[in-house]
């Protein structure tokens, strides 16, 4: 059993196998040659080639990354060896995923799925793959220029905003004074989420904005905002609107120490991390969950469907999971729209317990 | 080269001119800085001068505090150390791992394991700088990385949270009705003050900063001091690192990046010499305050945190300009 380590251009030695290696040590052994990505494919004993994915993502310190390579690598395509997946940590960085993606040239993978760090900056290396005919489908973060992808498979953020935007404001009875929590200014995420936050603020005359401010994503930055803005605002802030999960959670701690009741004050998030939906089991916030393991398992299918043909069918459970909502289609569509999932007091036990199994 | 003497010699010349009232400045000029920042803010909104405003201020400071105080001590001997960031994620997420799940160990053993684990980081880097001689940035450039990574396998890159109440006690809970991180933060500085200013190991650390090579003649064990205060700077850290962990309530693998920048401004803000041997705890802590007070200030104005960051970046090197203009005058 050995791994191999992706830390060259020069082409590939036969991958190897680790199917017999748990999660945790594929990931310790991944993480531990910092983010120059990690094999999880073998060979078939038969020796029949495998189908080589190459994964480029943002990066491995999000918790919604995890899950999506968590997803990935239950998908029964990359468990029977039919394909192997091997991951690219773009640390949060254009260029080191730029870099990568010179790596996955070279390395003439089959198939790019592609998790831009930045939706601009992804361009110009998608191309490079693209001219180099690799095929390319797009996960989680759609990329500026979607021509360049076979086709897409993500939830559509500006939807995420417009949840946590209701989810706090019709808990308020459309009438009150909010603060909104934003990501780093400049991300995608952060600028789509506000867009669908406007959206819903516009139609809510009687909702006030008191404060929005970045936090940039951070639990330990939100409290400190939040600490502030109820020095500032004392008891006339109402509800907290947050572009993540993170963040508001932080606000929560920084709520908790001055015995606000939630039960009056909503704060709202999203992604649907695991502390999160906790909290929701609490009564402490609402969030609406991107569903990780669809994005991830329908890329791969969508990747196989490509490099096998039209006989291919896919493999993963994820297209009867939204009936009437998200369905394959024979794989042809150029766009598959995960729908968000908002947690609630009655699903967040299964949804806990799905996270749980994972 | 002549040229730039000469203009040194004038600078010189010009602020002896200047006489007392620049020394004065020079030396005081960031408690001044302070004194216009409370005011002002004072002024300008209603919430600064209350007890509870300041209560969050002294909380959010006590984490950056803790190690800037720390930091003082390796810029004191001339060193550098950009892995605290990454040193105070790994020891948050040792000291969390320990008390979850369902047979949680004591607060404790949790805490006194991460400050173990903080110590050995240190010292991985002392070892390389005192007696391997490699340059601090380098060597802590290096385990800023190496840390970091750490950091992700042990955590997986997944959060750790539901912490026993017993070890959130250190970021949530009150002693004699000051927050516990404050006391922390309090403590640490006062100290680390006494040892610095009143202690033959502090006129050590400060023999070994101001002049290594007269320092060595003078029979000092220059290796050893250095050694100790990157070693005191993983106690340090990780002591952020667990405080941090209880107050947000969770282990996160991506806490504390850049938090080695904000512990070096408020150093630097505070008067310290870069290139070692000047300086001391009560200043940092001044530029602790600054640095927190701006933060605090712009969030109650509703000022974008954009500016924020144009203010520090000019008060530090206000800071630096007026600690040249002193070494003039010294010269």
């Amino acid at each position: 059993m050995r791994l191999e380590v992706l830390a060259t251009t020069r082409s590939p030695k036969p991958a190897v196998t680790s199917s017999l290696l748990t999660r945790r040590q594929i990931l310790k052994a991944g993480l531990a040659v910092t983010g120059l990505g990690f094999v999880t494919g073998c060979r078939n004993k038969s020796g029949k080639s495998v189908h080589r994915i190459a994964v480029p993502l943002q990066g491995m310190t999000a918790e919604f990354m995890q899950l999506w390579v968590r997803g990935a690598q239950a998908h029964p395509a990359i468990k029977n060896g039919l394909a192997t997946f091997t991951v690219f940590d773009g640390r949060m960085d254009a260029l080191t995923q730029a870099n990568q993606f010179d790596t996955i040239i070279t390395q003439r993978y089959d198939a790019i799925i592609f998790i831009p760090v930045d939706v601009q900056a992804g361009v110009g290396p998608a191309t490079q793959a693209k001219a180099a005919g690799i095929p390319m489908i797009g996960s989680n973060t759609l990329l500026a220029d979607r021509s360049l992808y076979v086709s897409y498979i993500g939830s559509e953020s500006v939807i995420s905003g417009e949840y946590v935007a209701h989810g706090v404001i019709d808990r308020l009875g459309g009438k009150g004074n909010v603060v909104v929590l934003e990501g780093l200014i400049g991300q995608s995420a952060q600028v789509e989420r506000r867009q669908g936050i406007n959206k819903v603020l516009a139609q809510s005359p009687n909702i006030k904005v008191l404060e929005t401010k970045s936090a940039n994503w951070s639990r330990a930055e939100a409290q400190s905002l939040m600490e502030n803005w109820l020095t500032s605002h004392g008891n006339t802030i109402n509800g907290v609107i947050s572009h993540n999960d993170e963040m508001a959670l932080g606000a929560i701690e920084a709520m908790k120490a001055r015995g606000i009741d939630f039960a009056t004050h909503p704060v709202g998030g999203i992604d649907g991390l695991t502390d999160a939906l906790e909290a929701v089991k609490r009564g402490e916030m609402s969030t609406t969950l991107q569903d990780a393991n669809a994005q991830a398992q329908g890329s791969i299918d969508l990747a196989l469907k490509v490099l096998i043909g039209p006989s291919y069918k896919p493999m993963s459970d994820i297209w009867n999971q939204y009936p009437g909502q998200l369905s394959w289609d024979d794989g042809k569509k150029t766009e598959y729209l995960v729908p968000w999932t908002p947690v609630t007091g009655e699903n967040v036990d299964r949804l806990l317990a799905i996270r749980r199994a994972g | 080269m002549s040229t730039s003497t000469k203009q040194m010699g004038r600078a010189g010349a010009r602020s002896r001119t200047l006489g007392s009232l620049g020394q004065l400045f020079a030396r005081y000029g960031i408690v001044i800085a302070l004194g216009l920042i409370v005011l002002a803010l004072s002024v300008l909104s209603d919430n600064f001068l209350t007890s509870g405003n300041l209560t969050n201020v002294l909380r959010q400071v006590s984490i950056n505090g803790i190690l800037a105080v720390g930091m003082t001590f390796v810029i004191l001997t001339g060193g550098i150390d950009l892995s605290i960031g990454s040193v105070l994620a790994l020891t948050g997420m040792v000291g969390a791992s320990l008390v979850v799940g369902s047979k949680p160990h004591s607060p404790i053993l949790a805490i006194l394991a991460a400050l173990a684990v903080g110590v050995v980081a240190g010292a991985c880097s002392g070892i390389f700088i005192a007696w391997v001689r490699l340059p601090a940035f380098v060597v802590t450039l290096g385990m800023l990385s190496a840390v970091r990574g750490l950091t992700l396998i042990y955590s997986q890159g997944m959060p750790i949270s539901n912490l026993s109440s017993g070890f959130k006690f250190l970021g949530q809970g009150t002693f004699l009705g000051i927050p516990v991180s404050v006391v922390l933060f309090g403590a640490t500085a006062l100290a680390a003050w006494v040892v610095l200013a009143y202690t033959v190991y502090g006129r050590r650390v400060y023999a070994v900063g101001g002049n290594m090579r007269s320092a060595h003649t003078c029979g000092i064990n220059v290796r050893g001091i250095i050694f100790s205060v990157y070693a005191l700077m993983g106690l340090l850290s990780a002591l952020a690192g667990v405080t941090l962990t209880a107050r947000t309530t969770a282990a996160l693998p991506q806490a504390g990046v850049a938090y080695e920048l904000d512990a070096i401004a408020a150093v630097v803000i505070g008067g310290t010499s870069l290139t070692g041997g000047i300086g001391g705890i009560p200043l940092t802590v001044v530029g602790v305050l600054i640095i927190g007070l701006l933060n605090n200030g712009l969030d109650l104005l509703g000022i974008s945190s954009y500016y924020q960051q144009v203010i520090k970046g000019l008060m530090i090197v206000a800071a630096v300009l007026i600690d040249k203009a002193r070494h003039a005058d010294a010269a």
